[in-house]
């Protein structure tokens, strides 16, 4: 989960689930968030805070148009999830079992530190403003001196646990087992490699996607403004969307009526509308689909407002 | 700096200078996880704490700009945002011993159970009988209850009793799901048949507790451990996702559309159950909603359009002229068409409320269907008609009668479903309701009580005539009745604008 190697040669690793495109590694997100202008929605629930809906957590779906676009990037790979899952759990040779326990362990054990840190420092808190409320000797004074000379020296919060576990080793053995923990991905468990060969079935509006996706644009999904896609100059985080983008056909007639709704929409949003298509190769080679015609994008503002 | 750095930079001091006796022991034994490098330290720690720093200004700095202007402040801003989201997604759930809550998947358990389909006399006759159940679709079966797992899952009765896992909680792959990631749940994969796993429950979970009372007794031996993956071990968020979300209609999986409306519907508190299939009438049975029983009078092949005669009220005359049949909502379904998916009621869907539990419900608030936002088109006439008669006859509050709220009845309909499109993870809902703009006559209520005094107060309002000392013409008056009826008013283009100055007119009175 932590093996964050070069960004050169990462490979996401996209889960295809039921035909939906997920990803659920952390590292994976923010890499392609940075490296390739991907940053998709976040769909599952926080387990900080898990009821609210303003901010989600993994994983994050991707449009298969993404999807496509990373792995013709090189910068990742198709799993088929069910199928790897399903082998690994049902026959799990011992050598895979053990690393996935072991990871299991460790993980649990970090947690366990950090659990014990923050108790250490909640306990030093409270004892600090105990000791400050009572100025006065306390009534039991015997917990709190035990305590409060190693919370004075503060050199280590580590300190306050040991002292009042009777044998430490003991105490750290048992709350090895007393922490469970269910990690986010299966990394440790599956093998990091490609496993689907189903092709991608990206909709009509990819030409549309990857150009823009090319010139640095962030792309979400378009329902809430009524189009394909809407469209960020940048990282969501700092912009607002400028465009609500919809792709068609290069001989498509669009509807005068479709153009002066989505303008209006658009225009009403204070975002423009942006419709594009790729144009059908000039002389179709034989072997070689219309994939490499240009794609033609404009904008309309309405301006009847 | 970022807000989650505040209590980082306290944090990794303290373990580097981890060096006195019990400090070194604890740093040995989280040697092996890492490699001593201080940025793995603070992903490490974000990795387990729950940061309480998730607001929206730990991820969306400030306002939002247009665009890139090449500032470094923008870059920071940016940059800032990002590391914030990979701190605060980088948190892998943890379960203390309080609240651990473990749970096991086994798919097959109820593949050939069958589920009697309840029937009104069964529900009249016995109201003990539970409600259909999905049982076949339970995959997940709960050891203990917890908070966040007391309104969800079912436990299926009616078993032999030397059945394992007697009496537990089955829960629904989108349950499962939810729970498992907002934090309160703990799936195992099962190595042992179900038989074994919960005939070692028992024992195993005393055992724990006495370790739990006897701290300080024996030393826990290694091979303890062992033992505690021996009937299984946990999964991951991401097998999770790969066993329990499926396709539409795969048994024991939910689709991964309609999973992501249930969690954020039970995000925002709502209470969420699983359609109970063509059980929606039995709780839709409703005292007969009073409708106006005029019909219209069949148009006549010839002759006038309005019958000769002698009338002394203007409402037979329009009920003739009203040649076009009108929709007339009814309490019993009345259209010919079946739902069929996706335009068919998934979820029934409840406001949080202290007296809902699992078992028993009061009627739903809503009834929701799950649609893909690339894959259906805007519901034709069969489908969303179909889909409004899956729903029980829901007339407007009788506090609504009366003119003043006529746009409130209009709105509300007389039945009305949820509609939620999910885009790729982007949920918007949607209401359709069956109107019936036939049912408000706005023609007949003027003059049951009018006055042509009222019209002239109308006329002024339409602002056609200022001297209000003249009689209206019978030419204006038809006029005006006419434009009230069709809803039409030349002046404003508005089509209840003349309706509301007539309205209005009369309430001045």
């Amino acid at each position: 989960m932590m093996a964050s190697s070069g960004t050169a040669e990462r490979q996401v690793r996209i889960s295809r689930i039921a035909g939906r495109y997920l990803v659920f590694d952390i590292d994976d997100v923010a890499y392609i968030r940075r490296h390739h202008g991907i940053c998709a929605v976040f769909t599952g629930t926080m387990p900080q805070n898990p009821t609210q809906n303003v901010f989600l957590g993994l994983p994050v779906e991707l449009y298969a148009e993404e999807a496509k676009l990373l792995v013709d990037k090189k910068a990742g790979y198709i799993a088929d999830d069910l199928a790897d899952h399903l082998s690994q759990l049902k026959a799990l040779d011992p050598a895979a079992r053990a690393a996935y326990f072991q990871s299991l362990k460790t993980q649990r054990r970090n947690a366990q530190l950090v659990i014990d840190e923050d108790k250490a420092k909640s306990l030093a808190r409270h004892m600090e403003r105990r000791k400050a409320a009572t100025v006065q000797p306390d009534t039991r004074p015997s917990e709190v001196a035990a305590e409060a000379p190693a919370i004075a020296e503060g050199d280590s919060l580590f300190d306050a646990p040991p002292t009042k576990r009777v044998s430490p080793p003991v105490a750290v053995a048992k709350d090895q087992t007393s922490l469970a923990l269910t990690p986010t991905t299966s990394s440790t468990l599956i093998v990091p490699q490609p496993t689907s060969s189903a092709a991608i079935e990206v909709p009509s509006s990819y030409p549309l996607y990857a150009y823009l996706n090319q010139r640095g644009y962030f792309i979400t999904p378009g329902l809430r403004f009524g189009g394909d896609y809407s469209v960020y100059p940048g990282d969501p985080f700092r912009y607002h969307a400028h465009y609500l983008a919809n792709s068609y056909e290069w001989d498509t007639e669009i509807p005068m009526l479709d153009i002066v709704t989505s303008g209006r929409l658009g225009t009403a949003v204070k975002k423009s509308y942006l419709l594009g298509g790729q144009a059908p190769e000039q002389d179709p080679v034989v072997g070689s689909e219309k994939t490499s015609g240009e794609v033609r994008v404009f904008c309309i503002e309405w301006a009847g407002m | 700096m970022s807000l989650d750095d505040d209590d980082i930079p306290t944090a990794a001091p303290a373990a580097a200078t981890a060096s006195a006796d019990p400090g070194a022991e604890l740093g040995m034994t989280a040697d092996d996880a890492l490699e001593e490098q201080p940025q793995d330290f603070r992903n490490f720690t974000s990795q387990f704490r729950k940061s309480t720093h998730i607001s929206a200004q730990t991820i969306r700095r400030g306002e939002k700009d247009f665009e890139a202007h090449g500032t470094r402040l923008q870059d920071n801003a940016l940059e800032q945002s990002r590391q914030a989201m990979t701190e605060v997604l980088s948190y892998t759930r943890v379960h203390t011993q309080q609240n651990w809550t473990r749970a096991w998947y086994f798919p097959d358990w109820w593949t050939d159970y069958v589920e009697e389909e309840e029937d009104e006399e069964q529900k009249q006759s016995q109201t003990e009988k539970k409600p259909y159940a999905h049982v076949r679709d339970r995959v997940v079966v709960v050891e203990s209850s917890s908070v966040a797992s007391q309104n969800l899952g079912r436990a299926i009765t009616g078993q032999a009793k030397d059945r394992p896992a007697r009496g537990k909680d089955w829960l629904l792959p989108e349950e499962a799901l939810y729970l498992l990631e907002r934090g309160s749940l703990d799936l195992w994969w099962p190595t042992r048949g179900m038989e074994e796993v919960f005939s070692a429950e028992a024992p195993a979970a005393k055992g724990e507790g006495n370790d739990l009372l006897a701290e300080s007794d024996a030393a826990p031996v290694i091979t303890d451990e062992v033992d505690e993956y021996e009937m299984g071990f946990p999964l991951s968020v991401q097998a999770a996702y790969s066993l329990l979300i499926g396709n539409d209609g795969e048994r024991g999986k939910v689709s991964l559309q309609k999973f992501q409306v249930y969690s954020n519907l039970k995000r925002a508190g709502y209470n969420v159950l699983r359609n109970i299939n063509n059980h929606i009438l039995a709780l839709a049975i409703l005292p007969p909603h009073p409708l106006t029983t005029h019909l219209p009078l069949p148009p006549h092949p010839y002759g006038p359009l309005l019958q000769p005669g002698l009338y002394r009220s203007y409402n037979p005359i329009y009920r003739q002229l009203a040649l076009l049949p009108r929709h007339k909502p009814s309490a019993l379904p009345s259209s010919p068409w079946q739902p069929a998916d996706p335009f068919a009621v998934h979820y029934y869907v409840w406001k949080s409320s202290q007296k809902w539990s699992k078992t028993r419900q009061p009627p739903p608030d809503f009834f929701l269907a799950v649609v893909d936002a690339q894959q259906t088109a805007v519901p034709s006439l069969e489908e969303i008609a179909a889909l409004l008669d899956a729903t029980p006859a829901a007339p407007a509050r009788p506090e609504w009668a009366g003119p003043g709220r006529l746009y409130a009845r209009l709105k509300h309909g007389h039945r009305n479903v949820l509609v939620a499109v999910v885009d790729h993870g982007v949920i918007n809902y949607m209401r359709f309701a069956e109107g019936a703009f036939g049912e408000e006559e706005l023609f007949g209520r003027r003059y049951e009580k009018g006055s042509f005094g009222q019209l002239r107060a109308a006329h002024v309002a339409c602002g056609e005539a200022a001297d209000s000392d003249r009689e209206l013409t019978l030419f204006e008056i038809l006029m005006l009745h006419l434009a009230a009826t069709l809803g039409w008013d030349g002046r404003a283009g508005g089509r209840f604008g003349l309706v509301s100055y007539l309205d209005g007119a009369i309430r001045q009175q």
